[in-house]
This record gives C-alpha cells, sequence and structure tokens, in this order.
C-alpha cells in the first residue's frame, strides 16, 4: 500500500511487532499527553489489522490503534489512539482512510467512535472533515490532564437499512496546512 | 600381504575382508573378523592384522587402543607397507603431519607404486607446503595414473606453485588437447582453460593471454572474466581505443563499478579537470539513475564546478533519505575547502527547510521538500560535527533530530558515536542500548551494543545481549566461540585485560589463536574436492591466501594481549592467595572486608551453580546426540582451556608461548 504524498515522500503502513513494539511506545510517550499501560501494549499486539504503524520514507512516523465493541445493542470501532509526529502531520488521513477499509471488510460495523479532549480544536476539526460528529461530553474523562473532559466523536456507518459507504466521503478533502500541535484521541 | 608374514588362505580372506569393511566403514565387523584371525595363536602377532584392527578402533573414536595395536603391528612388521601406512593415517587424524609424510615415506619405499599411499603423501605435502616433494608425488602419480585428469593437474599446479610457470603452461596445453569431446557449457572445462589464463597472467604472458582467450571465447562460460580481463589487458598494453571500447561495454553492465570507471577514464587519457568532467558527465547521460557517475567527479573537481555538483549530489541524497551519506563523503573531508562547503550548504538547507521547506529560499515553490529533508540534515551535521571533534554542536544536532523524529533508530547509533569519540563509554552504551531496544529484530544493533558493552567492561552484560541472537539451549559465550566469532573474543579479552583477569584474557587469546588453527586444517578435504570440481583458479586463491591468514588483524589483537598479559604476569606472577577482585580490598576495613569477601562467596557459589547448571544442560544435549550420531570419527579433543590455570605458569612456558605468538605471523 504505498502512496505518494505531494511531498515526494512514500506512506506505507506496517504491523506492530515484539520487536518494534517499543517504537509504537516512544510515539505514544512524544504525541499524547496520557500515557499507556502495559495491557494496552499487550492487547495492540494482538490486534491485527486494528493496530499499524505508519511509515514516511521507511521511517516510523505515526500509528494508530483500534478495538472492536461489542454489546447487545450495536457492533462499534474505538479508535483507541491516532496520531503521527508533529513534522508528519498529513498522515492522520492515510490512517483513517485505512481504518475505514477495516470497516467496508468487516461489513459489520455500526459506527466509529474515539474521545477527544474538549480543547483539541485540530482533532475534532479533522474528525469533522470526515463527518465525525460530536455526540456526547464526558466530564472528568481524563485523569491528571486540563481540562478533564473529553467529547465523544462519531460517525454511523450504517443504521437499520443498508446505510451510506463512507469511501466516497474521503474524495471531498481539502488540503489544509498541517497543524502544529499534537493529536488526540 | 606383508612379504615377511604371510598368511595362509583362510586368513588371507579373512585379512581382505577386514579391508572391505574399513572402506564401508562396517568397524564392527572388521572387528570380528580381526579377532577371528588374531585368537589362532599363530598368527596372534601378526602385524598387519593387529595395524588394521588398530585403524578400525581409531575409527570408533578409541584412540589408545588404536595406537597401541598400529605400534604393536609395526614392530612386529617392519617391512609391511600396509603397517607403515595406517601408521601415517593415524598419525594425520592426530594432525601431527611431519610424522605422517615419514611413515609413508616408509611405506612407498616397500610398495613403491602404491596409488593410494602416494595419494596421502602428495595431500600431506601440499596441506604442509612441501611443494617440492609434492612435485616429485604428483610426477609419480602421472605415470601410474595417465588417463586421470586430476594426475595432468595436480602437476602442472606444482610447477604453478613452485612458480615454474613455462612447465606448468606446457603441461596444461599438452592435457588441454586430449580434451576433444568439450559439450557446450561445460564449467569444469571453462574452468581449465582459465586456469590457464591464470598462470599466463601470473607469468606476465599478456599477448598470448588475450589469443588463449580469443580462441577458446565460445568453451569459456564466465564471459565477465572475458570481458574485465581483456579490458585490463588492453589498457596495461596500451591499446587506448581498445581498451576504452572494452571498458564502455563493462560500463553498460555494471554502471556502479568504480574499477570499470576507473579503467574508463585512464582509456581515455583526459588532461584537464574538465575532461576528466566530461568522461562522467557522459556516463551520467547514458545512466542517469546511476550512482557512481555522479559521485566520482567530487573526488577530484574543484571550485565553482564542486560547489554546483556537491550542492545537487547533497540534494539529491536528503530528499530520498539515505543513512549512509555521511560515510559516503567522509573520504572528501582531508580537504578544508570542500569540508567548508559542504558545511554552509547543508547548513543553509537547515534553515530555509526550517522556514519555507526548500532547499533554498530561492527555489521553485511549486515543489516543497518532505520534512525528513530536515531530519536527515539534522543527522548529516551531527556526523559532520562530531568528524571534526565538535562534540558539543554535533550532540546539539543528534538530539534536534531526535526531538524531531525520536522513532529513527540511526539516531541513536550517530549520539553513541559522538558519545565514543568524546570518550564517554558507558553513556555510549546507554545510546546504544536504546537503539537495539527499538528494534530487536535487528542483530546489527544488537551486536554494536554487545561491542561497545565490553569497551565499556561490562562483560556479563554483553554476553546476555548476544545471547538474545545465539543459539538455545548453549550459552552464548560458547556458541560464539563454535562460530568463529573473533570480534567478540578479541573484544572480551582487552576488557579482561583492562579488568586484570589475566587468565580469562589468556582464555581468550588461546581461543582466537586455535580459530586459526582451525582454519588452516580445514583447507585439508580441499585438495581432492577442488581437483574433483575443477575450481582451480579459486582453489590457488585458497592456498594463497592460507599461506598468509595469520596477517589478520585479528590474530595481531590476539597476539599483541597475549605477549602483553604474559610479560606482566612474568614481572608480577600470580600467587596461590591473590584474588584478582580483591586488588583495592586492602583500603577497606576488617568488617567491610568481611562483607565483601561473604558477598564474593556468594557470588562464587551461584557462579558454581549456574556452570553446574549449564554443564548439566550441554551434557544432557549431548548424550542425546550421541545417540543419534552414528559412528563418527573426531579429531583429538582440544585440551580445555582454565583460566586459573593459563595464568600461573612459570618463566620457561611464558617464554615459549610468547615466542610462539610470535613465529606464527607468516
Amino acid at each position: 500500500m504505498v502512496s505518494h504524498c505531494p511531498r515526494g515522500g512514500r506512506i506505507d503502513l506496517g504491523d506492530v511487532t515484539p520487536h518494534n513494539i517499543k517504537q509504537l511506545k516512544r510515539l505514544n510517550q512524544v504525541i499524547f499527553p496520557v500515557s499507556y499501560n502495559d495491557k494496552f501494549y499487550k492487547d495492540v499486539l494482538e490486534a491485527g489489522e486494528l493496530a499499524k504503524l505508519a511509515f514516511y520514507n521507511d521511517i516510523v512516523v505515526g500509528a494508530v490503534c483500534c478495538r472492536i465493541d461489542v454489546n447487545e445493542k450495536s457492533r462499534k470501532l474505538y479508535i483507541m489512539t491516532l496520531g503521527c509526529l508533529a513534522p508528519y502531520r498529513r498522515l492522520g488521513q492515510k490512517m483513517l482512510e485505512h481504518v475505514f477499509k477495516i470497516c467496508d471488510k468487516d461489513g459489520n460495523i455500526d459506527s466509529i467512535f474515539l474521545h477527544v479532549q474538549i480543547n483539541n480544536d485540530q482533532a475534532i476539526d479533522f474528525y469533522k472533515r470526515f463527518t465525525f460528529e460530536i455526540k456526547e461530553t464526558k466530564e472528568h474523562y481524563y485523569k491528571r490532564i486540563e481540562p478533564a473532559d473529553a467529547y465523544v466523536l462519531e460517525k454511523t456507518l450504517r443504521q437499520d437499512d443498508t446505510g451510506k459507504e463512507n469511501s466516497a466521503v474521503v474524495a471531498n478533502q481539502k488540503e489544509v496546512a498541517p497543524p502544529s500541535s499534537t493529536s488526540l484521541s | 600381504m606383508s612379504p615377511s608374514q604371510p598368511l595362509p588362505p583362510r586368513e588371507n580372506t579373512l585379512f581382505k575382508r577386514i579391508l572391505k569393511c574399513y572402506e564401508q566403514k562396517q568397524y564392527k565387523n572388521g572387528l570380528k573378523f580381526a579377532k577371528q584371525i588374531l585368537c589362532n595363536p599363530k598368527f596372534s602377532e601378526h602385524g598387519e592384522t593387529l595395524a588394521m584392527k588398530g585403524l578400525t578402533l581409531s575409527c570408533l573414536g578409541r584412540k589408545e587402543d588404536a595406537f597401541e595395536h598400529v605400534r604393536r603391528g609395526l614392530r612386529n612388521d617392519l617391512k609391511s607397507h600396509v603397517c607403515w601406512h595406517v601408521y601415517g593415517l593415524l598419525q594425520r587424524s592426530e594432525k601431527k603431519y611431519e610424522e605422517a609424510i615419514k611413515c609413508y615415506r616408509n611405506a612407498l619405499k616397500l610398495d613403491k607404486d602404491n596409488i593410494q599411499i602416494l595419494r596421502d603423501l602428495s595431500l600431506l605435502q601440499i596441506q604442509m607446503r612441501d611443494l617440492e616433494g609434492y612435485k616429485d608425488t604428483r610426477y609419480q602419480l602421472l605415470v601410474l595414473r595417465p588417463t586421470q585428469r586430476a594426475s595432468w593437474i595436480g602437476y602442472a599446479m606444482a610447477f604453478h606453485l613452485i612458480k615454474d610457470y613455462e612447465t606448468a603452461l606446457k603441461i596444461l596445453e599438452e592435457f588441454r588437447k586430449t580434451q576433444v569431446m568439450v559439450k557446450p557449457f561445460d564449467y569444469e572445462h571453462s574452468e581449465l582453460l582459465l586456469y590457464q589464463a591464470m598462470v599466463m597472467k601470473e607469468a606476465g604472458m599478456y599477448d598470448e593471454l588475450l589469443m588463449h582467450l580469443d580462441t577458446f571465447e565460445p568453451q569459456i562460460v564466465d564471459k565477465l572474466y572475458i570481458s574485465e580481463t581483456r579490458a585490463e589487458l588492453n589498457l596495461l598494453l596500451e591499446n587506448y581505443a581498445t581498451a576504452e571500447a572494452l571498458y564502455l561495454e563493462l560500463l553498460g553492465r555494471n554502471p556502479e563499478n568504480w574499477a570499470y570507471y576507473e579503467g574508463f577514464e585512464k582509456s581515455r587519457r583526459p588532461s584537464t579537470e574538465e575532461e576528466r568532467l566530461a568522461v562522467y558527465r557522459e556516463r551520467a547521460e547514458k545512466t542517469p539513475r546511476a550512482h557512481a557517475p555522479k559521485r566520482l567527479p567530487l573526488n577530484f573537481t574543484t571550485g565553482e564546478t564542486f560547489t554546483q555538483l556537491i550542492d545537487r549530489f547533497l540534494r539529491q541524497a536528503l530528499h530520498k533519505g539515505i543513512p549512509p551519506l555521511f560515510v559516503t563523503l567522509r573520504k572528501l573531508y582531508c580537504e578544508r575547502w570542500k569540508v567548508e562547503t559542504i558545511e554552509n550548504l547543508v547548513l543553509g538547507y537547515v534553515e530555509s527547510m526550517k522556514s519555507c521547506s526548500k532547499f533554498n529560499p530561492a527555489d521553485d515553490d511549486s515543489v516543497l521538500e518532505p520534512p525528513t529533508v530536515l531530519l536527515w540534515a539534522y543527522a548529516f551535521l551531527a556526523q559532520h560535527y562530531d568528524y571534526l571533534g565538535n562534540t558539543a554542536k554535533a550532540l546539539e544536532y543528534v538530539n534536534t533530530a531526535i526531538e524531531h523524529t525520536p522513532t529513527l533508530i540511526e539516531l541513536y547509533v550517530i549520539k553513541t558515536k559522538i558519545y565514543k569519540h568524546a570518550g564517554n563509554v558507558e553513556e555510549a552504551v546507554r545510546c546504544l542500548d536504546e537503539a537495539q531496544s527499538l528494534d530487536t529484530a535487528d542483530r546489527y544493533t544488537n551486536s554494536k551494543c554487545a561491542k561497545y558493552m565490553l569497551r565499556a567492561n561490562m562483560i556479563k552484560e554483553a554476553e546476555e545481549m548476544c545471547a538474545k541472537f545465539t543459539r538455545e539451549g548453549v550459552s552464548a559465550v560458547d556458541n560464539l566461540n563454535e562460530m568463529q566469532c573473533m570480534w567478540f573474543e578479541t573484544e572480551s579479552m582487552r576488557a579482561y585485560q583492562r579488568l586484570g583477569k589475566w587468565g580469562e584474557a589468556l582464555k581468550k587469546c588461546h581461543e582466537v589463536d586455535r580459530h586459526f588453527t582451525e582454519i588452516i586444517e580445514d583447507q585439508f578435504d580441499f585438495h581432492t574436492y577442488c581437483m574433483r570440481k575443477m575450481t582451480l583458479r579459486t582453489y590457488v586463491g585458497l592456498l594463497r591466501l592460507e599461506d598468509i591468514l595469520r596477517q589478520h588483524p585479528f590474530y595481531f589483537v590476539s597476539a599483541r594481549c597475549a605477549i602483553n598479559v604474559y610479560l606482566r604476569l612474568h614481572d608480577k606472577p600470580m600467587t596461590d592467595s591473590e584474588d584478582n577482585e580483591n586488588t583495592s580490598s586492602e583500603n577497606l576495613d576488617p568488617s567491610e572486608l568481611k562483607k565483601l569477601k561473604n558477598k564474593q562467596r556468594k557470588e562464587k557459589k551461584k557462579a558454581q551453580q549456574e556452570k553446574l547448571k549449564q554443564k548439566a544442560l550441554q551434557e544432557k544435549k549431548e548424550q542425546h546426540n550421541k545417540a543419534k550420531q552414528a559412528e563418527e570419527v573426531e579429531g583429538p579433543k582440544e585440551e580445555e582451556l582454565v583460566p586459573e590455570k593459563l595464568a600461573r605458569v612459570s618463566a620457561h612456558v611464558i617464554a615459549s608461548n610468547i615466542l610462539y605468538y610470535v613465529y606464527r605471523v607468516p
């Protein structure tokens, strides 16, 4: 899956393995103000296609980790982390497109959702561009950072009827200058 | 059959059976037959039977019995060539080559046309580089077996090795003429022709060689050799036009071979810098993606030309993001003005990239450079300043790079080198440990980390680091010794030397020396094999390599270390009660000393238990392997190296060891 960025760089997605997992840890440490425990990384190793490293010109610069949440009412995909290093912000789109592809392939996913710190405007704008909506606000979601509240952003993939496919959304993206702060989920 | 101890028909048949059993490796049966002969009181001291029994025993690993029997047999029947031959075989298996040669010669005195003995003798002679003897033996083999290819080739090679090229070529040509039926793509025949070519080249017979190649080109399958040799020779003979055309063809084959460019340039004979540059410009146009025509002009261009070329070179490399960029350009750093030019250019890129994502603010806006350009520019500057000795600046740039992209492993390796050059080994180890942990599948960073740990005298940690990649169930040190991993052993020995652990250091020195001995002994099988497979050029190459083997730096390091340690031990011998780790214990008060001694005792016990456990594991494995293995002949078991014993030796032993290391250098 090689695609070309206008700046002449190659973007690839790669698997997370026990050999390179520390690079994922390093990324998360730098990008997110929240820290993740050992169980998180243990689960990531078993997540298969739901966890990917993003390579730019053969260097690991970003990562996306998801999981599937099932209850008797619905089956949803939850994005646990999605982010990349500051100089390489363009990759967010690529990683989100990968997530959409997974949902397509699965066929049985009702929606995608994630948490965003309420002051993270750039992240909120980013997801809104892909027709995510703010569904609710969770107060005191975060334990050690301010503001502690988070929005729940959700994108419905299908209702009881056939529902829209999301690949059409991707075509409507505008070129915007990359934001310089870190992205949260 | 021995003339002095003839056997009646029944026993004779049994004896012949013993020989057959030996050839077919049915050793138990062989022993049975031998027993039948020896049980008979008339023949209980039959020399040849005893000798054959001994030989069979040696194949079963019972060395002492074997020697006893063979010696007895020989004593009983000194006129038997079989006995001498067998004794020779045994000596050879014990690596006592000089002795073996003597035995074979005696055997030949009694049976001068025995092919088997002659063959065995020739192998020993070439192994010991007794070239005159080898020549004579090969002559006899040729006379006895003129239809065998190996006889002719071996004989010719004997002359080649003693540098009598004319005779060697005469013999080879005579032999070649007998090869009438040559199939297409006959590799072995092609190698014969190329061996002839090799001898001609060494004899300086360039014109004849060119003619030889022309005549036999259809039969030679190594077309690259033909092209390269023709180009080289025409250049030597100053046929510049021909050489130029030939090098052009070679460059078409491989536009990255610097030797071809050198030859091409020489055959063009440019007189000015512009003419030289023109040669490379031409090639760059023909092969635009080749790296060499862009890199080579940097070596000789000057002034504005150089600046333009290096600017383009750097931009391409940074855009692509090639990690060894600095290494590629390092050779240019001997010239001050080149260094300055490069520095100014890259500093310029950094400033420009930070402000407008371009190499130069004056560049076209339509093509912006990827952020990795800035990253690799930082990395380059870090290495650049490190090379120039400006540690502070180097660290500044590498840390900026790490902040930019903390997942790029190369940055940590660069940082390690900076610390190393500045003399801070501990910090270097820390950085490299970080690097190897980011990608635990990379054996390169793992090995480098182990090496730096050894430089910091962290021997235990280095072993544990290596153990991540060595074989399961075996200690890392043992596995690395088995694999003849000499970088590890030389670094270990230096560490032990620095720590004053003389016994351990000497053990490693001897281990390295043993590797070299092994490598020299391993060539034995190749004497027959290469002759059979006709890989003659590489075979001669092997012989020549083995001749100068101990010139290798690894040997020098270990020899120097051993000599220094022995001299130190001579000046200050170790006493029985002396403990290496207690050199600082004189300064401790009694209670602290007691604590220290207790701690050491506990550690020692733990180490011993660990060792026992390892040994038990090892023995279990060995038993398991033995049960599976068929009867196998093993060489003499190496004497185990015990560090304590190695360090406590007399002055006489010290002197002999020092001389040993010195005189083995070729």
